[in-house]
């Protein structure tokens, strides 16, 4: 406030040139002239924002031409194919004469005495400064909005990933008949027909399958019988060599849902398989099979929601193990970085200055990358997260406890020394207590962090949630991957409450 | 008795804040001492129960040097002295009735004293002081939760949990408005008068030490500027007071003040 106030009463020296030269100069390089005009810093940032915006256009016209290699072909097609660039470089273009004009004021109003320049050309500089963001960032709003809808399916099964959570034992029911191939002169015998059991029945009984060219196979209708209505078939071959796969057509598999009695009745091509020469010569026997998967006995809770109960748990304790490592080393740096306590000589100033540094550099790498060199050394799992969270929470933690440290009030202790306390009574009932219950809040704090970061961290394989979360979105298994953000939701929030209540106690 | 001879205090950075100090405290005096902010008089409360050490000079305590004492015996002499401040200094975040009985802490043993335990005594003690103060409704509460004058109430009630037969008062009132200085200086002169306890003072307004002092030192720059007696007080005129101060002094709703400085 004060410097401010200085400043508005020390008289605006008058310009060093004229207004017209001011233009000139600013010509030549924009933002001289209103250096020279007595607002060196507006010059000095008009120049910089001029010059940066310039690069920055230059950069981005390179990249969307640099298919072509004369000046003038890359610069036409950039601007076809990024039409934002084109008026970016407009707005250039009135940036300069803008600058130009500047110069003409800001010299103008020196001369007068005032330093009242205007805010208009800031302003218009942020605007473009903005707009190239835009082409940079490659934000595309009409793309955000149009395919946002196919993305919904996906939202979905995140959002209520429940069905996954519970799972019935399963039991398949194969009902299965034979055919030949190729046809012989005797005639294959068909399956039997049955009164009271599933039954399955081709026709023809041989045939040819599809060749590896395209050539289609030989049709054959299915006939089932007494298979539990109401549940989808599947068609499933089995070759020669006794290899079972499912029957696709067209790429789809193939199934088919029996009538009220269990009866059905379809139309499959005899699928193309390689078969090895170990199958030997002659006429060969295919199965072809019915399958109905039916679920039995009671419902459980699904592997999915029980891994993720276990590895929400692993999560937790990375959090806690982190940060009791984290406090217990934390506290002996924190004295060593307050300064208030190391500034009696030049050793404890350079300690101060030393452990203050590296604190700095450790926290300004994130956990994440933490933990990749931890798995380096340690290889993969919560070991590795709980190093890595714990590098980082001594090095947040020591800065916030040096603080707190700094922050005594030394009034207390003073009043204290003056009732004929010793010096243990003087930590304990002047010291302690100030630095307690900061202590404690950035503790709970940092464990809250703590636990949010161990969900991420199994990301790079740290261990805990987060390593099957990217395994199931790397799957495509939305599902699964729902049901564990559903669980780091859940245990962020409760932590949240939890942690903000106990700091509002310590504060 | 107290003794202060030839006093002097400069500071590391070369502040000279008291310059050859000298002078006398009989048994039961209201001492007060005026000057400005800068002008040594924290320095001199500081440097009589040995906050801060003097570089030259002696404080003699009821014929004892006390000057070169050290550990126990410093903290001895101590206790003996209670101190309350222009900003409390109570532990914000503690007790009243911790910040009460730290006043004990020189006469109770270490390790039960830092566990919390005081002897039954001294926890009777504290509650007849704390009555006595008229704070009894505020003993558990947290010290910050208070108001001025209360927290000060709880700095005087530490204070006398040593048994002083002195208290040093540091800017007492200069964080409180007037009723509440009035209120908190009637406390100290009823200790004054009932328990026989000497009181030194440092104060600012005029009107507030021709109340309460029986003794007035003025200190300007480190110096004994001017001393004087109740009935010398009583006829102390604007401009005497004024010169003082120095220059500037200056007179706010009627009553003469020295400016007082931040802090």
């Amino acid at each position: 406030m004060a410097k401010k106030q200085s400043a508005q009463k020390e008289p605006q020296k008058p310009s060093l040139v004229p207004p017209i030269i001011a233009s000139i100069l600013s010509a030549i390089i924009p933002g001289l002239g209103q250096m020279l005009a007595r607002a060196f810093k507006r010059g000095l940032t008009i120049l910089l924002s001029f010059v940066t915006i310039a690069g920055l256009l230059a950069w981005r016209i390179y990249l969307e031409g640099r298919r072509y290699t004369d000046i003038k072909t890359i610069i036409l097609k950039a601007f076809q194919f990024s039409p934002i660039l084109r008026f970016v470089f407009i707005l250039l273009i009135v940036l300069y004469l803008w600058i130009i004009l500047d110069a003409y004021l800001t010299a103008r109003k020196s001369n007068k005495g005032s330093r009242a320049y205007g805010s208009g050309l800031v302003f218009f500089i942020l605007a473009v400064f903005f707009l190239l963001g835009w082409q940079i960032g490659d934000i595309n709003m009409g793309e955000f909005f149009s395919q946002a809808g196919e993305a919904l399916p996906t939202m979905g099964r995140l959002l209520w990933p429940w069905e996954k959570a519970v799972t019935r034992p399963e039991e398949i029911l194969i009902i299965s008949t034979t055919v030949q191939s190729p046809c012989t002169d005797v005639e294959y015998p068909t399956g039997e027909i049955k009164e009271d059991e599933p039954y399955l029945v081709t026709s023809p009984t041989c045939g040819n399958p599809t060749e590896s060219d395209g050539t289609a196979g030989t049709e054959f209708t299915l006939i089932g019988g007494n298979f539990n209505p109401g549940q989808e078939v599947e068609i499933w071959w089995s070759d020669p060599i006794g290899n079972e796969f499912r029957q696709r057509q067209s790429g789809e598999y193939v199934k088919v849902m029996p009538d009220a009695n269990g009866d059905f009745e379809i139309k499959v091509i005899m699928p193309y398989r390689l078969i090895p020469p170990v199958a030997g010569e002659g006429p060969k026997i295919w199965e072809v099979q019915g399958r109905q998967v039916q679920s039995v006995g009671k419902a459980q809770l699904s592997e999915e929601l029980t891994l993720s109960v276990e590895k929400m748990i692993e999560t937790i304790i990375i959090g806690m193990m982190a940060t009791l490592f984290g406090v217990i080393l934390a506290i002996p740096i924190s004295f060593l970085a307050a300064r208030n306590l190391m500034s009696q000589n030049f050793l404890t100033k350079s300690i101060y200055y030393f452990v203050r540094t590296v604190l700095n550099i450790v926290r300004s790498i994130e956990p994440l990358i933490w933990a990749i060199i931890a798995t380096i050394i340690v290889g993969l799992g919560p070991f590795a997260g709980i190093l890595a969270l714990t590098l980082h929470s001594i090095a947040a933690l020591a800065k916030m406890y040096s603080e707190a440290i700094e922050g005594i009030d030394q009034g207390p202790i003073e009043a204290v020394q003056a009732t004929g306390a010793n010096w243990f009574q003087t930590i304990v009932y002047a010291v302690i207590p100030q630095i307690v219950p900061p202590f404690i809040s950035f503790t709970i704090y940092r464990w809250d962090i703590n636990i949010r970061m161990s969900t991420v961290i199994g990301f790079v394989g740290g261990g805990g949630i987060g390593f099957l979360l990217q395994q199931w979105i790397r799957l495509l298994d939305y599902k699964s991957a729902g049901i564990a953000v559903w669980f780091i939701t859940i245990t962020v929030m409760i932590l949240d409450n939890v942690s903000a209540e106990i700091r509002e106690k310590y504060n | 008795m107290l003794e202060i001879k030839n006093l002097t205090k400069i500071y590391d950075d070369g502040t000279v804040a008291l310059k050859n100090v000298s002078f006398t405290v009989p048994d039961g005096e209201f001492l007060v001492i005026i000057g400005l902010s800068g002008s040594g008089k924290s320095t001199l409360l500081r440097c009589i129960n040995r906050l801060i050490e003097p570089t030259e000079g002696q404080v003699i305590w009821n014929g004892v040097d006390v000057t070169p004492l050290k550990g126990e015996e410093l903290r001895q002499y101590r206790r003996e002295i209670g101190m309350i401040f222009q900003h409390f200094n109570l532990v914000k975040r503690s007790s009243v009735l911790k910040n009460v009985m730290s006043g004990r802490l020189g006469y109770a043993k270490t390790l039960p004293s830092m566990i919390g335990k005081f002897s039954v005594e001294d926890q009777q003690k504290a509650k007849k002081t704390i009555e006595r103060l008229n704070i009894q409704d505020q003993v558990n509460k947290r010290a910050d939760e208070l108001s001025g004058g209360q927290q000060q109430r709880v700095g005087i009630a530490r204070a006398l949990m040593q048994d002083p037969k002195m208290i040093l008062a540091d800017e007492p009132v200069a964080s409180l408005d007037p009723v509440l200085a009035h209120s908190i200086l009637s406390n100290l002169e009823r200790l004054n008068q009932e328990d026989k306890i000497t009181i030194i003072c440092s104060l600012h307004y005029l009107d507030l030490v021709q109340r309460y002092a029986s003794r007035v030192i003025g200190l300007r720059l480190g110096e004994i500027v001017y001393e004087g007696t109740k009935a010398q007080i009583m006829k102390l005129t604007d401009e005497e007071f004024k010169e003082i101060y120095g220059e500037e002094a200056e007179r706010i709703g009627g009553n003469l003040i020295g400016t007082v400085k931040e802090g």
